[in-house]
């Protein structure tokens, strides 16, 4: 008996939004006359952190302190359309929604700044609830202030909205070709891990994981889809299955005592890194982490085992059972002249020959040659 | 101070972890009635009569509803996307997988609720099911609806597919092909907070709806239709979720709840059970993916052809969706010049599956990742080579043909190895995201080079694109 040790590496990217757009996302942002700011928005939070995130957007494109903003998401006679939290899209295009909101509310902002202080509004920015001459930053009045003056002075409401939409496209029905997303975000990983070559258990050690978000508008939390993703990454890759015989439907899992989701025990060594190139089309550079954070670390692990032990588990979950299988019969890829064959056991070709289908299968594209 | 990159406390932290934040089975009202479902045990089976005339009558039992209380029983979740509605609320006149709602009981209790349940009488005439999505093409297979087993995107056309560049010629001039099968399994979503309703009739006629949805407009927009009214007729009640995964955009427990609220003229809340959501919502689909990769033996590759075979489960929701994303996705963070990517949506008697973290993209990064490891092995090169060399960089088109503006595969493997201490040949850390040129421009890559534009929507100097383009 012994543990060897592998490691694996994977190399991912992910879309933000949905696949050939057409999901808008709308909102609208009014002012208080004391200068605080209700954002009224459809996005639902999941846990993930989109109202942290949603109002920091905002706290910065109007320009005042993060705790003047409020997030109203609760209901849809208030809030307007948002297509959902899904596809990696809550940072991405609920906050293209509320920042072009946000500028909106802005821009009024300094214009009444500009009758009430009469300096140009082009002269004046706002930062931290104050509105000031730009290189005179003594000569300023508080958004506050101005809020005030808008309401019992001026009679005005400062309201702003805006709505984001990647246009939907149609993919050519021959080729597929068509523009389907807004945006890339990209990720690296490495796994390592040790493979108990009694048992078959693989124990995940490490995870060096790099993303790429464009922009980490709060790092805690993107932090926090890494972490937590890292442990559904590692669930599909050597524990998760809901047909624990599939494609047979016996012994479904009903509660999480048989159902067997990662635990903080199965949590690895993590080395994290986030970059921020910068995309030019989201919130303050903003990209997506939502999704992908959890594609990486299968094929990873599955290379770190192959590393450690010399097979492939190319069925999920690499369960102990599938390991030692594999570990036991040591499948050779079949060599037929150029061609390097893998699974032969798994393919469509083997378990659903020409011969069992209609016309020999010939409407139904087989993916090498004959097997 | 800015906001933005800042680690600013989380809006909602301090009501979480303190038990203050109310999600939808926190809120109760006077005279509020519980829903229990009774569900299919069989994976196929006509249902040949459903008696609920005993349930109606049992102690505390309010509402009963089968198929036939439901004004639209027949709604799509992709009908937006011009794909046919397939799925029933309630089982009309067969069932097609175990957990498929026949009928639902609101009761002054949920113990009622589940006594009455248990008094329907249903009576089923047992079908073959089908559960091996690789023998939907075999002769003689029991057929899961009406219209077999194989969804069809187009009229003559079953896959969604992706055709690019000289795939035959790719795979002829290769010195190795590489092929394998890789099959993702299907995995729960498992929210702590299970998917929960609650349907309140208003005074003045509208129904107040609190959703677990992570979409409350869409939800809204389903129930509306089951219902055949306007949706401004509806409120959504929601925003604070405990967890999705993708699980609680299917929308059940709102149209239903807001149908036994209309019959019993009383509140109604459901909150499935643990089982409920681990045996009978969507899960995460099985995939079974089959990849020929055409490479040279210096470790380029020319062309990509694949299988996919999509497992949907009994009913369509959102497969079709997924299976157009998960095929625009299989050439991975690479360049590939030749595809023919073909993937088919196949209908099995397994529990629909619906999105999931990932959605249709998961499946397509395994594949192509564990396929590139094997590529590197076949070929005895690095697979960090293997990787850097073909990662898709400026000026380089996907298999939709999208020119990447900014692609970033290069800068986050460098990082890796950084990060994990691998010490890679200096060609290889001095290389960039940066066009395509000299010995990184093969060519089988020249023709495939596109002039990256300029997106319209870009945000410049903090101000948003020009008007009209929002």
């Amino acid at each position: 008996m012994a543990v060897h040790r592998g490691r694996g590496l994977a190399t991912i990217e992910y879309p933000t939004g949905m696949n050939q757009g057409g999901d808008p996302s709308q909102a609208w942002i009014k002012v208080k006359p004391d200068g605080r700011v209700d954002v009224f928005s459809g996005t639902v939070d999941l846990g993930q952190g989109s109202k942290t995130v949603h109002t920091q957007i905002v706290a910065d494109m109007v320009g005042v302190p993060h705790e003047w903003v409020t997030m109203n998401n609760a209901d849809t006679d208030s809030s307007p359309v948002s297509f959902g939290t899904f596809a990696s899209r809550g940072t991405f295009i609920d906050g293209n929604a509320l920042a072009l909101a946000a500028y909106r509310v802005r821009q009024r902002l300094l214009e009444l700044a500009s009758r009430l202080m009469e300096v140009d509004p082009d002269d004046l920015e706002i930062a931290d609830g104050d509105v000031a001459v730009r290189g005179a930053p003594e000569r300023k009045v508080g958004v506050d202030e101005v809020a005030a003056t808008a309401s019992w002075t001026y009679g005005e409401m400062i309201v702003g909205s805006g709505a984001w939409m990647f246009p939907h496209v149609e993919p050519d029905k021959e080729t597929g070709e068509c523009e389907p997303h807004a945006a890339l975000s990209y990720a690296s990983c490495v796994a390592e891990v040790e493979v108990d070559d009694e048992t078959g258990e693989v124990a995940v050690t490490r995870l060096v994981q790099v993303y790429d978000v464009g922009r980490a508008i709060n790092p805690v939390l993107v932090e926090g889809q890494i972490q937590g993703g890292a442990l559904m990454g590692l669930g599909l890759a050597l524990l998760e299955e809901s047909y624990p015989y599939y494609p047979d439907i016996v012994h479904r899992g009903p509660e999480f005592g048989a159902y067997a989701v990662p635990g903080m025990a199965d949590l690895p060594e993590l080395r994290n890194v986030v970059l921020e190139d910068a995309d030019p089309v989201g919130p303050f550079g903003a990209k997506a982490i939502g999704e992908m954070a959890n594609n990486a670390q299968g094929p990873a692990i599955i290379a770190a085992i192959h590393d450690a032990v010399g097979v492939w588990v190319t069925e999920l979950p690499a369960k102990p059972e599938r390991v030692l299988r594999a570990m036991d019969e040591r499948r050779q890829p079949r060599r037929d002249g150029r061609r390097v064959i893998f699974d032969d056991h798994l393919s469509v070709a083997t378990v659903s020959p020409p011969e069992k289908r209609p016309e020999g299968g010939r409407s139904f594209p087989l993916v090498g040659a004959p097997r | 101070m800015k906001a933005v990159g800042a680690n600013v406390l989380r809006y909602d932290g301090v009501d979480h972890v303190t038990g203050r934040s109310r999600f939808v089975d926190d809120f109760s009202l006077p005279g509020m009635l519980w829903a229990k479902a009774l569900r299919s045990p069989l994976a196929s089976a006509r249902v040949l009569r459903t008696d609920t005339s005993r349930a109606e009558v049992m102690p505390g039992v309010h509402a009963v509803i089968t198929h036939s209380d439901v004004p639209k029983n027949v709604v799509g979740h992709q009908e937006f996307w011009g794909i046919a509605a397939d799925e029933p609320l309630l089982a009309e006149h067969e069932v097609r997988f175990v957990g498929q709602l026949i009928a639902v009981v609101a009761a002054e209790t949920e113990a009622q609720a589940l006594a009455a349940v248990l008094a329907i009488e249903v009576e089923f005439e047992e079908r073959e099911p089908f559960f091996d999505v690789r023998k939907a093409w075999d002769s003689g297979q029991p057929q899961v609806t009406p219209d077999g087993n194989i969804y069809f995107y187009y009229p003559d056309q079953p896959q969604r597919q992706v055709r690019k560049g000289d795939v035959e010629a790719a795979f002829t001039a290769a010195d190795v092909v590489v092929e394998g099968v890789y099959r993702p399994a299907a995995v729960e979503q498992a929210p702590a907070e299970p998917a929960s309703a609650l349907s309140v009739l208003e005074p003045n006629g509208r129904l107040t709806v609190h959703s677990t949805s992570q979409a409350l407009y869409y939800s809204m927009e389903i129930t509306a239709r089951h219902l055949c009214v306007p949706v401004g007729q509806l409120k959504f009640v929601g925003g604070t979720v405990g967890g999705g995964f993708g699980g609680k955009i299917d929308t059940v427990t709102e149209p239903v709840t807001a149908v036994l609220a209309l019959k019993a003229r009383r509140p109604v809340k459901w909150r499935w059970t643990r089982e409920e959501e681990m045996l009978c919502s969507s899960t995460r689909a099985p995939w079974h993916i089959e990849i020929a990769d055409a490479v040279t033996k210096d470790g380029w590759i020319l062309g990509r052809k694949t299988l996919t075979l999509h497992d949907a489960g009994a009913y369509m929701r959102t497969s079709a969706y997924a299976c157009s994303k998960h095929t625009f996705h299989l050439a991975g963070a690479y360049s590939v010049p030749a595809c023919a990517f073909n993937t088919f949506v196949v209908m099995t008697n397994h529990v629909p599956t619906a999105a999931m973290r990932g959605f249709g993209v998961t499946s397509a990064s395994f594949a192509v990742e564990t396929h590139m490891n094997r590529v590197a092995e076949v070929l005895g090169m690095d697979p960090w080579e293997l990787r850097l060399k073909n990662a898709n960089r400026v000026g380089d088109t996907s298999p939709t043909r999208v020119v990447y503006a900014n692609p970033s595969t290069v800068t986050t493997l460098l990082a890796a190895a950084d990060a994990s201490g691998v010490d890679l040949p200096a060609d290889l850390r001095a290389m960039s995201n940066g066009k395509r040129e000299g010995a990184l421009l093969p060519a089988h890559l020249v023709e495939q080079q596109r002039e990256p534009k300029a997106h319209p929507l870009v945000w410049r100097d903090g101000r948003p694109a020009p008007e009209g383009s929002n």
